[in-house]
């Protein structure tokens, strides 16, 4: 039962991230809600690493060959959080200049090319 | 010999390490150096890739960051594994960048170099997935490819460009993560991400759901890339808006790159599972045939000629699709010649469609009507690109397609030949009916395609026409010689690409030695005249006899809600375009339930 927990907390916030992302009202909210689908990445990545009854992978005050859980997911998941940061700090970077440009971040509102020309 | 060890990594490093000193120094640089430094690092990139290209020849060139070589056939580090067709690739999109560059050359006005920084980490991001032999690290060259593709979209900061780039950024963002998804799923089962061991891991366990849920959860990621239905819609926003050099390289290299990581994790991790197998061979090749038709007709319907073309890659795309789904060699030799043709071709469309926007001020096909007329070479290359798409039988792109078609033949599945037709004669159509009006002032004032969407854009105007034609003719020149060494090249190395040599690799055997022998080059297709002949008739129909068409158009009166609502998934919503991509993964997870 405790196993599945991880997996399933992650397809959970795989599925609601999406559903806010699909139903969003505003760009800065639908940011919100991927980085929701991206914590789901985080808690695949740790669960599929962890081992029950280990330690921390730092072998500092423990023997080298202690239990410890598997250090590999551990820098993948730095590595996720790092990609994570640019591209939300990218896509606030451009919502803030949608915003100063069109005065609005109502997704009905934003859309390329959508505004027909007369004639 | 000493220097081939160190040379693998040095394609995706130099360019990195240029990029860094290059914004360091941005303050202080006067307005050409930039340029040709970056002019400099992409040429020599491209010289090196081919170099290596010819040395991994004899067998594949391996590379392990750190020095951590594997010990007991297990991999410990990083590694790049270098096969000819890798090499290839990556040297076409040094060539891609190179030719894109020339193109772009005082483009940007600004002193800080921040074009050329981009530029240069989106390429060597695309070269290191090619290169790379670990899953993880293709990861990273995915997102640091997606990352300065996004900020080249929106680098204008314009209000449509900032639109587009915010669509692509957040689909190609949950493309990412899905991706990384699969990466937990198939390390939790294997415990391994060098696609070796992962193969290996595959081969163990062939049946096991959490390795088949981690190939549809890598396998969408990549199909977001490659754009393919319904995974497609933020690509013709992007491309639309990104400035015309950047839609170069998107639209040769980086969606049809989606094709080649699906083809690479295909056979070198996942070809020992039979269920992913079936699955590739039915459920992506109807995806490639629907993307492969959809694209075409949503071709013909726009007026904004960026729009047009970026649909047309939708399009072509889907054919690289089916030649992977075939699952067979000719026709996966006949992906890579085509990859390589497309990406010539379409690159050179996109410069055409730049020098409109540069010197007539437009992108709009109906505001343009006629007033190519002073730039007609322009209109030349643009009509043969035209006709190269529809599959005219020279060059890259034909002899690719003759052996994909080839393939589908002995497959005994013919149908997919009047499919690519069907798609390749509409792009084709398309193109040349655009290259009719704009430069030819032909055709009606204002066609069926009246109400599609357009706006103002303009590029920067004071760049002289030669130093925009000579890439654009260059890239055509390219895409019409060497077919016959592109196709031996490539049809020998792709036996190494589908059996990738893991006991070289990470047991140090021998390597196998490189005896296939080059497949022959199929006839020539007779579905080829076929399509130019429909991309002819459909240029010719909206030109000359609107009349005509406005009588059979009645005839087409029962699709038209098709077509509407094929338009309206192309909204610019991008909750739409999630909604989208969640009910795909959804039915691609389904079809492995149900198979």
């Amino acid at each position: 039962m405790l196993n599945a927990l991880p997996w399933a907390v992650s397809a959970w916030l795989l599925a609601i991230g999406l559903y806010g992302m699909v139903s969003s009202r505003h760009v800065v909210h639908l940011i919100g809600c991927l980085s929701v689908v991206q914590a789901s990445t985080y808690v695949l990545l740790l669960a599929a690493g962890f081992r029950w009854n280990a330690i921390a992978p730092i072998f500092y005050s423990f023997a080298p060959g202690t239990p410890a859980v598997d250090p590999v997911v551990q820098a993948l998941v730095l590595t996720d959080i790092v990609v994570g940061a640019t591209v939300t700090a990218l896509l606030l970077a451009l919502a803030l200049e949608l915003h100063k440009k069109r005065g609005t971040l109502d997704p009905d509102q934003l859309r390329p090319l959508s505004r027909e020309r007369k004639g | 010999m000493m220097w081939l060890s160190v040379l693998p990594p040095l394609p995706v490093v130099g360019p990195l390490v240029i990029a860094g000193l290059l914004l360091m120094a941005s303050h202080g640089l006067p307005r050409p150096i930039p340029d040709i430094i970056a002019l400099a690092t992409t040429a020599f990139t491209c010289i090196l890739c081919l170099l290596l290209m010819r040395h991994a020849g004899h067998q594949p060139l391996v590379y392990w960051f750190g020095g951590w070589v594997p010990r007991h056939g297990f991999p410990l580090g990083v590694g790049f594994v270098i096969d000819p067709i890798g090499a290839l690739l990556a040297a076409f999109i040094g060539l891609l960048f190179f030719a894109t560059l020339v193109f772009a050359w005082g483009y940007y006005d600004e002193v800080h170099a921040h074009f050329h920084v981009l530029m240069l980490l989106f390429m060597s991001g695309m070269i290191g997935f090619c290169f790379t032999h670990d899953l993880f690290n293709m990861f990273v060259w995915f997102e640091l490819m997606s990352v300065a593709a996004f900020a080249l979209t929106g680098y204008q900061l314009r209000t449509s460009a900032l639109e587009g780039a915010l669509n692509f950024t957040v689909t190609n963002a949950v493309g990412s993560y899905l991706f990384l998804a699969g990466i937990a799923l198939i390390y939790s089962r294997v415990g391994a991400l060098d696609f070796g061991a992962l193969e290996r891991g595959v081969a163990a366990q062939p049946h096991d759901v959490v390795v088949i849920s981690a190939f549809v959860l890598l396998t969408t990621a990549l199909l977001i890339k490659a754009a393919q239905v319904p995974f497609q819609a933020w690509l013709s926003d992007a491309h639309a808006v990104a400035p015309s050099p950047v839609s170069v390289i998107f639209s040769g290299a980086m969606v049809s790159i989606g094709i080649y990581g699906i083809a690479k994790l295909a056979w070198s991790v996942f070809a020992p599972s039979g269920e992913i197998r079936h699955v590739i061979r039915v459920l992506l090749l109807a995806m490639g045939a629907f993307s492969t038709v959809i694209g075409g007709v949503m071709a013909l319907l726009q007026r904004h000629l960026k729009r047009l073309l970026a649909f047309s890659t939708i399009s072509h795309v889907g054919i690289l699709l089916i030649g992977v789904a075939l699952w067979e060699r000719g026709a996966l030799a006949g992906v890579f010649v085509y990859f390589i043709g497309h990406g010539l071709v379409k690159g050179a469309l996109f410069m055409v469609a730049g020098i409109l926007l540069a010197l007539c001020g437009s992108i709009d096909e109906i505001e343009l009507r006629g007033r190519g007329r002073g730039i007609w070479p322009a209109g030349v290359a643009m009509a043969a690109g035209g006709l190269l798409l529809a599959g005219l039988p020279v060059g890259l792109m034909s002899g690719g397609s003759d052996f994909i078609a080839a393939g589908a033949n002995a497959l005994g599945q013919g149908w997919l030949l009047w499919v690519v037709s069907l798609g390749a004669g509409c792009t084709g159509g398309a193109v040349l009916r655009s290259s009719g009006r704009v430069f030819l002032g032909l055709g009606p004032v204002a066609g069926h395609e009246r109400h599609s969407p357009t706006e103002e854009d303009k590029e920067k105007a004071d760049r002289p026409l030669w130093l925009m034609l000579v890439p654009t003719t260059a890239l055509l020149v390219l895409s019409l010689v060497g077919t016959r060494f592109a196709s031996d090249v490539i049809s020998r190395a792709t036996l190494r690409f589908m059996r990738p040599d893991n006991a070289m690799i990470l047991d140090g055997a021998q390597a196998i030695p490189a005896a296939a022998l080059a497949l022959r080059a199929p006839p020539i297709s007779y579905t080829a005249w076929l399509s130019v002949a429909l991309a002819l008739a459909i240029a010719a129909c909206s030109l000359f006899h609107h009349r005509m068409t406005r009588r059979a158009s009645r005839y087409f009166q029962p699709i038209r809600p098709v077509l509407t609502s094929l338009r309206a998934l192309h909204s610019g919503d991008v909750r739409q375009y999630v909604m989208w991509m969640a009910v795909g993964l959804a039915a691609f997870a389904l079809a492995f339930a149900v198979s």
